[in-house]
This record gives structure tokens, sequence and C-alpha cells, in this order.
């Protein structure tokens, strides 16, 4: 009684018409200073870990030299990137996301349903086994498909080539397609990943309804399952879209050889291969181009709003799948297809090239072990292995704990400043990382000389946070959006306590999202490498920086002996995660 | 008390030795005929390298950053370092622009953590003229007996140079066929079979852009043009693409790397005309926390044990006579001849001109 009598108006005006009280809110209108506190706790957390080093880079983009030099505000940044080669250099960057986004989507649902909502074989077994290749470093999948389709002696060409007789190559891996295909490998596993739970959270009753009414089962999956699936979908298209927008790797090793250039490759050549790096094109240029993604997002906002996409209600969530008979070997078929092509021929060739001395050069005399003898006696290697568990478990922990808060103001809250902490929660997302990492570089070294953060290990665990964020916010956004508010009102109607509401019902009923965003997470930090080495010193190399210094040594096979470890290791948390998944439905 | 008195004897003891280096350079610069027939400064010197030696050891460690990334040598040396003066040393690794812009922004911050930078005669410039990072080299016993040719006019004391040649696949290239020069690239017959590192990027492509331009001629260098080159910015990975039989010809490739890739079916080429090269070497950067033992270690790389250990590896060394005793294939390429290298006041103008004859 004293909760409803202590809420302000405008309050319950603004509450009023999707939420009518639901246990947060109610918990907290109580206490309205509280909640004012909260928020600008949250906010400052999210300007220091996003706002603070874009302003370093907008500083960057407005001035004549970086910060710490004797120079002017002029707008010469703005007026170099303002070229009609940088137009059709960002037209054409734009279609290679967009022809690699599409159908990564596509597939990336489709193996969703497989594997969530419907009979296929061995679908807990291909769950695991398809994401596998978004864990190895982009570097060594690149160097794979380099062996297996370059159009000379890729291995591809010469089965081509023995089996027709044919002189030209089938596939060239240097052209528009390689770029593509190499950036399909990423965002399909990662785009299953984010959406996989969306689909099994789903209460297949709706489906059902509109199967019973008539409709059919093309129908059903546009009209109901998509539609349901649209916070999850939007939020995938622009996640995948966005980096497909900076992705690096690909471009640089396919694109360079074919002359396919890509924004990141002209922001990467103005750092490191002009006579002295330029920052205020480089930091220009990505700006601008954050200013394009951020239409984006508002275009998500207004997509989004004043919906309801609840599926996990109070009454009888019954995740159960659609039986499909003999088509269930067809879907089964395209999974092993799948997996044949993006896991095996690549990672097989990893695995291969890791007990012979040289890539590609297979003969008895040439089998050794030296290079799993090699990693395990490097001692830098088992230093950095150290520091990056510790901060890949602190870093993912922290960063799907500060996401998780953010996803439920700006979801499940009508409280002013939610769309502003979702914003920001964005932003580190939309610049590309290897501007982000100089950003974070001045950003903690002009810190006052007292606040200990540069040359420490937290330079690098504060700048995981933040790239981190943005999928974090993504992956429990998605989960929120499905969560229906009966269930808080349940719980707190049978006597629960905002915090027993809480842990019961918000976290555990997201907890399968949760524990995949931190997967995601953890194997983003351990990845992560344009951020760790303008930020680790002496002693906290991370396992990405080592193996930097290997591949740039040309130690490929000890690189991809690391790799195949790194797997193993994703391998072993996908099991325990699945496992309790798993566990915890057939509980519910 | 106690750490401000010794932080007070240690910034004494710096700045005592800061003196002693410009005594020692005036007197290297000025007077060596006299004070050499003398006899005398030889002893006075040999006492105040003694304190110098005595000061960095007293500082007991060193923050080394290095933009030679992944080199097991620096790792040799340093060890080696460590076992003559006990001084620790810590290694930091990026690459050159990524730890330039470390050291500027650290020192912008007055966060002044390194004390040695091993990089290029390029990047040197870079430092002193637009960073203003880096302080005047001392000098020092060893730094007196390199080659007239590796005493520069930017505060590097260098170290050694980085050869660049020609790579060949012996399998698709017969022994009669093989580019004996760098002319040879510009034959017709090899067009379409030549992997390059690209020219018109900072890089090993646009050293062997700049020197060939510079030393053979544009006409020269567009022939090459015409070939269609295929370009790539993966030193390492182009050898064994190289290897594989990708291509015929990789070039300019590390000379020094044939030892790691021997088994493979390539040959490394020393070209007629020479190498191109990189001269790599340590900056004194400002405000060293341990300037004492950044002198000493500038020192230790120009002396015999650190020459001896680069010139086993195929780079060539600043110290005369390092080369003796080597196996011949590595003798060679420790020896051969340098051809040219870049040069930072012109890279705007130079980069400019490969682009557009690299389109």
């Amino acid at each position: 009684m004293t909760i409803i009598h202590n809420r302000p108006l405008d309050d319950i005006a603004e509450t009023a018409p999707t939420i009518a009280g639901n246990a947060f809110t109610r918990a907290f209108s109580g206490g309205s200073l509280w909640r004012l506190i909260g928020m600008l706790v949250l906010i400052l957390i999210l300007g220091f870990l996003t706002i603070y080093p874009l302003a370093m880079l907008l500083y960057g983009s407005l001035h004549s030299t970086p910060p710490g030099m004797a120079g002017e505000f002029n707008l010469n940044g703005y007026r170099s990137i303002m070229t009609t080669q940088n137009l059709i250099v960002l037209a054409n960057t734009i279609g290679i996301s967009l022809a690699k986004t599409i159908p990564s989507l596509t597939i990336a649902v489709f193996l969703a349903w497989i594997v969530a909502r419907t009979d296929t074989p061995f679908r807990g077994t291909l769950e695991v086994l398809i994401t596998l290749p978004f864990f190895i470093p982009p570097i060594l999948t690149a160097m794979a498909w380099g062996m297996l389709a370059n159009p000379q002696v890729g291995v591809i060409n010469m089965v081509w080539r023995w089996a027709t007789g044919a002189t030209d190559p089938l596939v060239n891996i240097y052209s528009y397609g390689g770029v593509i295909w190499h950036m399909c490998q990423y965002s399909i596993p990662f785009l299953f990943l984010f959406m996989v739970d969306a689909f099994r959270a789903m209460d297949p009753s709706l489906e059902e309804s509109s199967r019973m009414c008539g409709a059919s089962r093309w129908t059903t999956f546009r009209k109901i399952t998509l539609l349901l699936m649209l916070p999850v979908l939007t939020s995938s298209f622009m996640l995948s879209f966005i980096k497909g927008i900076e992705t690096f790797e690909s471009a640089l090793f396919f694109g360079l050889p074919a002359g396919i250039k890509v924004i990141t490759t002209d922001i990467y050549e103005s750092i490191n291969h002009r006579a002295t790096p330029d920052y205020q094109y480089a930091t220009s240029l990505s700006f601008a181009i954050m200013g394009l993604m951020f239409l984006l997002v508002i275009w998500q906002w207004w997509m989004l709003r004043g919906k309801s996409f609840q599926t996990v209600t109070g009454k009888g969530f019954r995740p159960s799948v659609m039986e499909l008979g003999p088509w269930r070997w067809v879907t089964f078929a395209f999974c092993v297809l799948f997996f044949f092509i993006t896991v095996v021929l690549p990672i097989g060739q990893l695995m291969l090239g890791s007990f012979f001395r040289f890539f590609g050069f297979y003969t008895y005399d040439m089998l050794t072990l030296e290079h799993y003898r090699a990693v395990f006696a490097n001692s830098e290697f088992w230093r950095a292995v150290r520091n990056t568990m510790v901060l890949g478990l602190l870093g993912a922990t922290a960063t799907m704990a500060l996401g998780a808060i953010v996803a439920y103001i700006s979801v499940r809250t009508r409280w002013r400043g939610r769309n502003l902490v979702d914003s920001m929660a964005w932003l580190p997302w939309m610049m590309p990382g290897m501007v982000l990492g100089v950003g974070f570089l001045w950003a903690f070294a002009m810190l006052p000389g007292p606040i200990p953060i540069y040359g420490t290990i937290w330079a690098l665990l504060l700048a995981y946070i933040a790239l981190g964020t943005p999928v974090s916010v993504r992956v429990m956004t998605g989960a929120y959006h499905q969560l229906s508010y009966d269930l808080e009102e349940c719980s707190r109607v049978h006597g629960a306590s905002w915090f027993q509401t809480m842990w019961r019902i918000m976290v555990a009923l997201a907890w399968p999202a949760f524990a995949v965003g931190w997967v995601l997470t953890f194997f983003g930090i351990m990845r992560e490498l344009s951020a760790s080495i303008l930020l680790y010193s002496v002693g906290s190399e991370t396992l990405a920086v080592v193996l930097m210094k290997l591949w740039a040594n040309g130690n490929a096979e000890q690189v991809s002996v690391i790799g195949l470890m790194m797997m193993l290791l994703v391998i072993v948390f996908r099991w325990v995660q699945l496992s309790f998944i798993k566990s915890r439905i057939s509980k519910l | 008390m106690t750490i401000n008195t010794s932080m007070t004897s240690a910034i004494q003891k710096a700045s005592a030795i800061q003196k002693w280096s410009r005594r020692v350079f005036m007197a290297a610069a000025g007077s060596l005929a006299i004070s050499a027939a003398a006899g005398l400064p030889a002893f006075a010197q040999d006492a105040e390298w003694q304190k110098l030696i005595d000061a960095g050891k007293k500082e007991g460690s060193l923050v080394l950053y290095t933009a030679l990334v992944g080199q097991p040598s620096t790792k040799q040396i340093a060890e080696a370092f460590t076992k003559q003066y006990g001084i620790s040393v810590e290694v930091l690794e990026a690459r050159a622009s990524e730890i330039r812009e470390r050291v500027r922004v650290e020192q912008a911050a007055g966060r002044f953590a390194a004390d040695v930078m091993f990089t290029s005669e390029g990047q040197t410039m870079l430092y002193d003229k637009e960073d203003k990072s880096v302080d005047p080299l001392p000098v020092t016993p060893n730094s007196q007996k390199i080659g007239d040719k590796f005493k520069l006019k930017v505060p590097m004391a260098s170290v050694m140079t980085i050869p660049y040649g020609i790579m060949i696949n012996t399998g698709l290239v017969k022994p009669a066929d093989e580019p004996k020069s760098w002319k040879d690239i510009a034959d017709p017959k090899w067009q379409g079979k030549i992997l390059s590192d690209d020219p018109r990027a900072i890089g090993a492509g646009y050293l062997w852009f700049f020197s060939t331009y510079d030393k053979i001629g544009e006409d020269y260098v567009k022939k090459v043009a015409n070939q269609k080159l295929v370009f790539t910015r993966d030193q390492r990975e182009s050898q064994r693409r190289t290897a594989r039989g990708e291509y015929s010809i990789y070039m300019p490739v590390i000379m020094t790397d044939f030892s790691d890739l021997k088994g493979l079916p390539v040959k490394f080429i020393i070209p007629e005309e020479g190498v191109p090269y990189v001269l790599y070497g340590n900056v004194m950067l400002k405000k060293a926390p341990h300037p004492n033992a950044a002198k000493l270690y500038l020192d230790f790389m120009q002396g015999p044990v650190v020459q001896k250990i680069y010139a086993s590896l195929g780079y060539g060394p600043v110290l005369p006579g390092m080369t003796e005793g080597l196996p011949a294939d590595v003798k060679a390429i420790s020896e051969a001849k340098l051809y040219g290298t870049t040069d930072t006041t012109r890279q705007n103008e130079m980069l400019a001109k490969s682009k557009d004859i690299f389109k």
C-alpha cells in the first residue's frame, strides 16, 4: 500500500500503458532517488567506457594532431574524406556487407530453426560443431582457405581439374566471392549462436494455433515464427551488417590481391602504411561511418516501437519440437554439408598441417610434433594463457552483468534515460576495432597520473568490457523481449521479494541467453588484438598478442596449434553450457 | 625518507652520467687524435665507463620497446645482456606504427615507461623530428668502432641491416631461367607469375620500389608494373604461398628467412645489384627511467656478442669482422652488398609515385 501511495503521478503515467506496475518498477518506485542515483552511476560507467574513448577520437578527428601534441582545430580530416573515390569504396563496402549479411542471416535462421525447433537427429552435437569456425582466429581460416581455393594449386581446384579434366579453376578465393565467403565463415556461426536460444525459448502454442487456423507451414513460419523473432532478427541483422562494414582481415587477405578496397583497409593504410600515420583522416572516416550506422539503430527502434514480442509467459511454457518425419534427414543432411564445408575443410587443413613441418607439404619425412612441443615449451605462451583466462573470465562476467542491466532497463522499464543507456551501449560496435583501440590508448594514457589504469591489466579489462557490451546488451535484449511481464507479477504476488523475483525469473529464465552471450564475449576477448596490442604492458601479454608475434615471425603452424587448443576449449565450454541448459529446461 | 634519498642520488648520478656522455662526445668529436696520442684519457674513459656500469647495475632493469616483432633473437640478446651485466630486460613488442603511437602518447601524458626503442632508421627520424621523443645518443666504447656508413645523423645507434632479395620456387623455375638480378624481374616471361609485397604502402615492396627507382630508373619500374604483379602484405605467408606453387617468384623477400624454410622447394637469390635494406638500431627515449642501463644496452648491441648473433642469422652487422667462420650460405647473405634504402624525407613523394605507377 505504502509503495503505491508513494508513487509519483508522472511516474504512473509514464509506466502505465504496457508495464502497469511490474515488479522492478514497483520495488524501486518507493525510492525514485535511489533509482536516479542508480541510473546516474550506470550512465557514468557507460560514459567512461564508451563516450570517453570516442570523445578522444572525436578530438583526434577535429584536431590537426593527435592528443598531446600542439596543433589546431580544423575540419581538414572531414574535408579529406569527401572524395569520389571514398564514395565508391563506401558503396563497395556496403555492397560486400549486404552480400554477406543476407545469406548469412538466412542460413543462420535456418540452422537455428533446425537445431532448436525440429527433431533433426544429432542436433545437440551439430549445435556445438557448426559454430566452431567462429572461435578460430580469422588469419588461420584465411590461410586454410588460401590453401584450399587458390586458383593455381588449391586443393579444391586440383580435385576439380583431376575429376573433370578442365584447365580453368573452379573457385578463386582471391575475389569478391572469396572475401564474402570468408566473412560468412564468421557471421553464420555468430548469428546462429545469437539466435538459437530465442528460437528455443519460443512458445510453440503460437505456431500450433496458426496451423490449427489453417495456415500452411510456410505461412506459419513467416507470419508467426519470423515475426515473433523480429527483435532478435533485426538485432542480428544490424550486428552482422555493421561488423561487415568493419571487417578487415578478409578484405586485406583476399581482397588486396584482387584490387578490392573497403573502408577498413583504407583506414588501416592511413594509420599503418603512410609516411606518418594520419589519425585525423582515420578518425574522421570512422565517425562518418558511425553516423551512417546510427541511422540503422534508429530504424530498429522505430520498427520495434510499441510492439510486444513476449513468447515466454506464465502459461505452460512447453518448448517442444516440430516432427519433420522423413524430412528430418534432409535437414540433417543440410547441417552435415554445412559442417563439412565450413568446419571440416578449413579446420581439417589446420589440424593436418599442425603435425607436419610445413603447411601443405604432407610427406612422411615432414611429419613432426615439433610445433606442439614448441608451443608447450613457450613460457610466454603460458603466461599469456593465464592472463587471457583471468581477463576472459572477469571480462565476460562483468560485460554480461553490465549488458543484462542495460538490457533490462531498456526493455522492461519506462525509465527516463533508458534510450540513452541503450544507445551508449551500441557505440563501441560502430567504431572499427583498430580505431577504437587507438581511442582506448589515448583515453587511458591521458587520464590524470594518480588513476592507475594505463599500463596495467585494468586497461585491457575495461577495453574488453567496452568492446563486449554491444553484444551482451543485444543478447540480453532479445531474451528480455521474450519474457512476459506476468511472470514478474506472479512471482511478486506469491510473496517473492524483488531480489528473489529478479533471480528466479529475470536471471533464471534468461540464463541460456546469458550463457551464450558469455561465451561470445569470452572468445571475443580471447581474439581481440587491436586494443590489446596498444594497451598490454610487459608481463600482461594476451594470447592474441602472442599469436600475432608468432604469425609475424612465420610460425603459422604454431599459431594453428594454439588455434586448435582454443577450439577444444570452446567444445568443453559449449558442452557444459548446453548440458546445463538441458537440465534446466527439463526442470521447468 | 630512504626512498627519497636514493632517488635523489640516482638523479644526481644520472645527471653526472649525462655530463660524462657530453664530455666524451666532445672529446670524440674534437680532440680524438690528440687524446689518443696522450694515452691518458683512454684510462679516464675506462674509469668513467666503469662508473656507468655500476650505475646501470644499480638500476637493475631496463624496459625495451621493439618494432621488430616475434624475433627469437630479441630474447636471446636480452638474456646475453642480463648475463653480462646482471640487468634484467623487459620487452614490449608491437608493430612500428603502434609502438610509436604508444611512446608518443605515454610521453605526452608524462608517463616515461620505456628506456630504449629498437626500430628502423626511418622511424627514428619521425621519433626525432615529429614526436621529439628521443634523447641524443651517448658515445660509448663500441659506438666508435662500427662502420662509418652506419654512423648516422639521426640519433640512432645502428645495430644491423635487414637484407631483401628474390625468392623463387625451384619446382616452377628451371635453374637456367633463374633471375639473377633485379633487372631480370622485368623479363616478360614472368608476367603473372610474380607475387610481390605491395609497393604502394610503407613496407618491403615500397623499399624495393624506392631503391630500384632511384638506382635503375623509372622505366625499369614501369616495366615491372606491366608484369601484372599480384600484391600481398603478409610477408611470411607469401613465402609459403610461393613455396606451395601459387607463384614462381616472390619479391622482395627477407633474406634471413631462408633458414626457416629449409626443406621447402624454394631458393633465395641475392640480386647482382645488391640487397635493398632496412637499417635497425636503438634510440634512447626521453626521460628514460633507467638511463644508465639503457646506455649499456646500446653499447652492448653494437658489441661483438650481439653483432655475431645477428650475423649468424644472416643480418648485416655494423661492426666489421663479424662474419668469419659462418657457414657459406649465411655468410653470403650477411655480407651481401647493400643496395639502397628509403629516405623518410621523400616518403610522400615516392608513395604517390608508386601509387601512380602500380595502379
